[in-house]
């Protein structure tokens, strides 16, 4: 039992870590008004340019670094539309999302199902053997602390700098900001594009560190899972990340239980994360509190003309 | 001295001639992003007409083929029509779908009703079971205010786990090593038009789309949903009744995009597949927009598209081009699109400012 959880927590954050990131992401770009459909997208683009580059340069940290660097530029497409050309955000960030899941999937063609040698998980003897977390908290790769960093630090940027109020202050009344002083347009492109580096990254975790190849649907609707867990998380980093440990200790659980002979209905138990977020949403609605958290200019175009 | 200073504001009111040229303008445009990247991606330039038309539209076969792949594109471009003249976002078609064809296999498979009615039964059943799906959301929107974009997308999810629960489990093909339900009786499956693997969906798709035309411009439900559409506050305050038409709508939306699923598994896979639907909710809203939500548009529209996912099919198959251009296409077009109607909806204007200490009094 005790070598049970500690394999399935250990095994958890190649679940979480990928949702994450996206969903960091996510909250960093709606926090700044931002509705960003193109998660799916961007984390598409981002697996396939790390595992292209891993293959065919044999390091990791490039792939992982232009991963990044892809899905920020992808990212700045969708920004251009809807900030300077003022498109609808929904429509504008599922035409993105299709450019991203078409780029990788035509560019990736030719790499599919080539295995390569990914991201490895940073060796610390000893404390790895600790009983039940230590796998969990010892035996990750690289990417696994930095995603805890990036969460710290996203809250610290969002809760407590000055840089952080502005973008608030552009998701909540962009009017008012602008008035201020802010810059509405350039705190949105820079959320927009930070958005989409962290999708990247997320992707690259999924092709570079957890699968170590690169396939076709490797995303597999997680880029809609992580916009649906910033609304679980309240549109709070630090709650995003808890929530996709959440989501990702479910994921990883299940097929364990299938695999020891549990007679577990698994599909019906994946449903639990998308029934929990629906439960999270009507609670919310009924509480009241929504119109406290949601950022309230969340989704519509600004245009100076709107000032009041 | 005097500088200059760019403005933008937003037309009050936009001449049909501008509108109609950005649109024709944009979509232009968008087809040609989308060429350009096809021959990027390897498709020969020599054989383009051929390939993307002639073979698709006007050679027995692949008309044939095109329109079996339109007739549910049809029926999700309604079913996003629908929803999105009320700005509704359903962006949880596909799941309606996988709930329609898991409506429509489970009166197959339970030999429900007499044989003769069978097969009507099955598409009732999947028109049922779609709108049912939606009835989640489209309830927790009335009553409680949840957004229905997250609300539709997560039950999608739900949607296709309940399939795959299905399938690997109690409607797994015994004889099969497939996860794919058995095979349909022939009572079950839609009759063959003899023409490739068209079959009578077809008319059915046509059937709706006419009747849909005539819900949405001729009829009072039709005056009613655009009037809401534009303004909500307005509709209630002239005495619409906003509850019972949003209602109608997004119900006939979920209908609609279960009846697609119904029609493929009984016209063309005779089964429960887990493959059937895959970004139809995609092309369902592609489709809807570049119709400008007008059902009459859905059909060349589909139809258009059909062909394109035909082609799409040769591409793969004769230069290796992965279907995913297809999604690649569809993304360009609608991001084009969508960019070039910043110059219906806005006006750039330079304006000369003059110096701060001119005479002119703040307001």
């Amino acid at each position: 039992m005790e070598q049970f959880i500690t394999s399935w927590l250990g095994s958890t954050p190649a679940f979480a870590i990928p949702l994450a990131l996206a969903s960091m992401g996510l909250v960093l770009c709606e926090r700044a008004g931002v509705l960003n459909m193109g998660a799916e997208g961007y984390m598409a683009l981002g697996a396939m340019t790390a595992a292209v580059l891993t293959l065919t340069l044999g390091n990791p940290a490039i792939g992982i670094i232009a991963a990044v660097i892809a899905g920020a530029a992808l990212a700045l497409i969708f920004g251009f539309a809807v900030v300077i050309m003022r498109c609808e955000q929904i429509l504008a960030g599922l035409a993105t999302m299709a450019v991203g899941l078409g780029v990788a999937g035509v560019v990736g063609r030719p790499y599919v199902h080539k295995s390569f040698e990914g991201l490895q998980p940073l060796d610390i003897p000893l404390l790895d053997q600790i009983p039940l977390l230590g796998r969990l908290l010892f035996n990750q790769d690289i990417l696994v602390y930095l995603t805890v960093l990036i969460g710290f630090g996203l809250w610290f940027l969002l809760e407590r700098t000055r840089a952080g109020l502005k973008i608030r202050a552009v998701g909540e009344d962009p009017a008012s900001a602008d008035v201020a002083g802010v810059q509405v347009q350039l705190q949105q492109l820079m959320a927009i594009t930070a958005s989409g580096a962290l999708c990247g990254l997320a992707g690259a975790y999924l092709s570079v560190a957890s699968s170590s190849v690169w396939v076709d649907n490797m995303i597999a609707g997680r880029g809609w899972i992580a916009l649906a867990l910033v609304v679980f998380a309240r549109w709070d980093p630090l709650k995003a990340l808890a929530g996709a440990f959440l989501f990702g200790a479910i994921e990883a659980l299940l097929p364990r239980l299938q695999a020891i002979g549990v007679p577990a209905p698994i599909y019906l138990m994946n449903m639990l994360p998308y029934l929990f977020t629906i439960a999270v949403l009507l609670v919310a609605a009924w509480s009241g509190s929504k119109k406290g958290v949601e950022p309230a200019a969340l989704g519509k175009p600004y245009v100076r003309q709107d000032r009041h | 001295m005097s500088s200059f200073r760019l403005t933008l504001e937003r037309r009050q009111q936009v001449s049909t001639l501008r509108s109609t040229t950005t649109y024709i303008l944009g979509l232009l445009l968008g087809l040609g992003f989308g060429l350009a990247v096809l021959l990027a991606a390897g498709a020969p330039a020599a054989t383009l007409l051929d390939d993307l038309v002639i073979q698709v539209f006007f050679s027995s076969m692949g008309l044939a083929q095109t329109l079996t792949l339109a007739v549910p594109l049809i029926l999700v471009g309604l079913a996003a029509t629908s929803a999105m003249r009320l700005r509704f976002w359903n962006v949880g078609i596909e799941g309606q779908l996988w709930l329609g064809a898991i409506g429509a296999t489970l009166v197959a498979l339970s030999d429900f009703g007499s044989e003769s009615l069978r097969l009507p039964t099955m598409l009732l059943a999947s028109a049922i079971a779609g709108a049912a799906w939606i009835a989640v959301p489209l309830i927790l929107k009335l009553r409680a205010g949840v957004n229905e974009l997250v609300a539709t997308l997560l039950l999608s999810n739900v949607a296709y786990l309940l399939l795959q629960h299905l399938l690997f489990g109690a409607w797994k093909d015994p004889v099969n090593s497939f996860p794919v339900s058995p095979r349909f009786d022939d009572s079950e499956q839609l009759a063959s038009l003899g023409f490739g693997n068209l079959h009578s969906g077809i008319y059915v798709a046509l059937g709706i789309t006419l009747l849909m035309a005539i819900l949405v411009q001729k009829s009072r439900t039709g005056f009613y949903v655009d009037v809401i559409g534009r303004n909500r506050t307005t509709a209630l305050a002239t005495g619409i009744p906003v509850t019972a038409t949003i209602t109608l709508m997004i119900l006939l939306s979920g209908a609609l995009a279960g009846l697609a699923g119904g029609l493929i598994v009984t016209g063309v896979e005779h089964r429960l597949t887990q493959t059937i639907g895959i970004n139809t909710t995609f092309s369902g809203i592609v489709i809807a927009f570049i119709a400008r939500f007008n059902p009459l548009a859905v059909l060349p529209t589909a139809i258009v598209l059909a062909g394109i996912y035909n082609a799409g099919g040769t591409l793969k198959v004769f230069y290796g081009i992965p279907d995913s251009i297809v999604v690649l296409i569809q993304g360009i077009v609608l991001l084009t699109l969508l960019m070039v109607q910043f110059f219906r909806s806005y006006r750039v204007s330079l304006i000369r400012q003059s110096a701060p200490q001119s005479s002119q009094p703040s307001t």
